[in-house]
């Protein structure tokens, strides 16, 4: 699916990572780990097109996004990729129903059949007859849903979740993580940003950051150390 | 396209208040406009109307005043006409009168007054009696109901009364508003022709001039040949009389009043555009994260530009729309005040609806570049 090589990225002096080099395969559910501001964010959205400007290299299905145009940038998120972000990053002004339809305003794919994909999502993450209903008047378990439902309606390959179920009790976080393991089962590519080792329990591999470096184990941090 | 405006509609009912105010100098200046262009085509429709009945074109006209209030006979004569005819340019002269009533003396038993007769003309509404165009050397006589107060006490119709020693049959009476001049009585065509056409006098002299002519050289010889040699140099004066005048004096008023709307326009569209600006760039900085999850969604940064446009161009149509019924509101009273009718023309709703979408692509286009270039990280940490 990705493959990361020596991709290093700085804020002027200040280097947030450095050296990376990652591979995750095709239908593999990774799981990130760290301590807050350790670089997760910066590197997921690398890995999401959200952020062109590293040295290195990054290749999306071995391909090379940093000097493609605006437009190629924007299809791509639009039709590959589906993001969960931290916080939910729902429209407060716009309903359910419109928050998962803005995928599709901007895809070509779906012109005909938008009623039927969003009815079809709202039901995988179990929002039935909540389509009406702004954010907030949804708990926070059923906003994170709706975030999900808005990243898989274009039927992406890969699904960046960063934090997925940080603002969640363990309950909602279990439904949660289930939604994510039957997308995984169903062929999607998963990469999860998570602090909760538990939750990071569902992912087949997990892999960690500490100051700015990747780690494959954790004792390797400890060394690291 | 249809989805794009709704969300622009959605966006903009979001904040009523705040985009009302900044439609407010949209309102004011597309009514400006609407009610400048109603005004100079009312005008101009009310002046080329009156050029086609004056067909001043092809000819100057003279005028011959009197130099006293007691001797207004006279004008020009045949010879004079004849001198008139040689002036370079002239192709030939017609005399005329402005005043296209005779005067008379009427007298019924004792009772007598001074009036001003002229021919029947088409259609006339009667007060009593019936109205018909009277033939041949008929003797019959419309009066007007103040003359006909002056010299009877009950009713008029069918007394015989005396014209300047002819007697005649009142036929009718009829009214003469504040609105309409009318003279006080008329009589059939081939009676005035005979009986008092000739005491007419003659103050016009219209020269048709030829067609590469100077009429203003033609007329400054004209009155200089008459003033030499005119038959009534001692009584009158002579002048090119300006059929014109009246309406140049009108029109420049009007092209003050005119400029003045056009600056309040411009001025009010300049400070709504700058207004739209203001409000779309405030627009745009509190809906940072809404840009950011559009375009992490698939948005591209021209789709981005073009929903900050269209909202801000549906604005300004909004304001547009409400301004052209303001326009037509203003007109409506404006209209009666005037002397003509102001019209609203599809021409003019045309330009405010284009006038309306330019500044708001104008005006909108920085801010909304500005939403359209901001870094994705950035717009994705917004709250
Ligand atoms: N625009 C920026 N300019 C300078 N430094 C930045 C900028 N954005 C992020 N950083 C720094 O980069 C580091 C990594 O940030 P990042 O958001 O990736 O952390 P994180 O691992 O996601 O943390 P958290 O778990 O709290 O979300 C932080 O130290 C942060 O201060
Ligand atoms: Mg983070």
């Amino acid at each position: 699916m990705l493959k990361v090589t020596d991709v290093k990225k700085a804020y002027g002096k200040f280097t947030v990572l450095e050296d990376i080099n990652l591979e995750v395969a095709d239908g593999e559910f990774l799981a990130i780990m760290g301590p807050s501001g350790s670089g997760k964010s910066t590197l997921i959205n690398i890995l999401g097109l959200l952020d062109q400007s590293y040295t290195g290299e990054y290749l999306l299905e071995d391909k090379n996004y940093q000097n493609v145009s605006d437009n190629e940038l924007s299809r791509i998120r639009g039709d590959q990729l589906g993001f969960v972000f931290q916080n939910f990053k729902l429209l407060t002004t716009y309903n359910v129903y419109e928050n998962i339809e803005i995928p599709l305003i901007y895809s070509k794919k779906a012109q005909n059949n938008k009623q039927e994909l969003i009815a079809d999502v709202i039901d995988k993450v179990g929002l039935t007859g909540k389509e009406k209903n702004r954010p907030s008047e949804l708990s926070g378990g059923q906003q994170q849903r709706v975030a999900i439902a808005r990243a898989i309606v274009n039927r992406p390959k890969l699904i960046i979740a960063d934090e997925p179920t940080g603002a969640l009790d363990s309950k909602t976080s279990k439904e949660i993580m289930d939604i994510f393991t039957k997308l995984n089962k169903a062929g999607t590519t998963v990469i999860m940003v998570t602090h909760d080792s538990e939750v990071a329990e569902y992912a087949m591999r997990t892999v960690y950051i500490r100051d700015g470096h990747l780690y494959n184990d954790e004792k390797s941090v400890k060394n690291h150390d | 396209m249809t989805d794009k405006i709704l969300i622009a509609f959605k966006s903009i009912g979001k904040n009523k208040n705040r985009n009302f105010l900044t439609m407010l100098g949209i309102i004011i200046g597309i009514a400006s406009v609407i009610c400048i262009l109603a005004i100079g085509d009312g005008f101009a429709h009310t002046v080329t109307k009156g050029m086609g009945n004056h067909n001043t074109r092809n000819k100057v006209i003279l005028q011959w005043e009197p130099t006293s209030d007691y001797n207004t006979d006279g004008g020009f004569t045949q010879n004079d006409a004849s001198v008139l005819e040689k002036v370079p340019g002239v192709d030939h002269v017609k005399l005329a009168s402005s005043i296209a009533e005779a005067g008379a003396k009427v007298s019924y038993k004792t009772k007598t007054a001074s009036i001003g007769l002229n021919k029947q003309p088409k259609n006339l509404k009667l007060v009593k009696g019936t109205y018909f165009t009277m033939t041949g050397a008929s003797n019959g006589i419309y009066i007007s109901e103040d003359l006909a107060h002056k010299l009877f006490k009950e009713n008029a119709i069918n007394r015989l009364i005396s014209v300047d020693g002819t007697i005649f049959v009142v036929q009718g009476i009829y009214h003469i508003s504040n609105m309409n001049y009318r003279p006080d009585a008329y009589v059939s065509k081939t009676i005035f022709k005979q009986l008092f056409a000739s005491q007419i006098s003659r103050d016009q002299a219209k020269l048709y001039v030829q067609p590469d002519a100077n009429k203003k050289q033609v007329g400054k010889t004209a009155v200089k040949r008459m003033k030499a040699m005119g038959e009534q140099k001692q009584t009158g004066k002579y002048s090119v009389s300006n059929p014109d005048a009246i309406s140049k004096q009108f029109t420049r008023i009007l092209n003050d009043i005119t400029y003045f709307i056009a600056f309040i326009a411009g001025i009010s569209l300049l400070i709504a555009g700058i207004g739209v600006m203001n409000v779309m760039y405030i627009t745009v900085s509190e809906r940072r994260k809404e840009i950011g999850i559009r375009r992490a969604f698939g948005a591209t940064s021209s789709d981005i530009r073009n929903q900050f446009l269209i909202e801000s161009v549906v604005l300004c149509i909004i304001g547009g729309v409400i301004g052209i019924i303001l326009g037509y509101i203003l007109v409506s009273i404006i209209n009666a005040f005037l002397p003509f009718k102001a019209d609203i023309t599809s021409y003019a709703i045309i330009l405010s609806l284009s006038v309306s979408t330019a500044v708001g692509l104008i005006f909108g286009f920085i801010p909304s570049n500005k939403a359209a270039k901001s870094e994705l990280v950035g717009l994705l940490k917004e709250e």
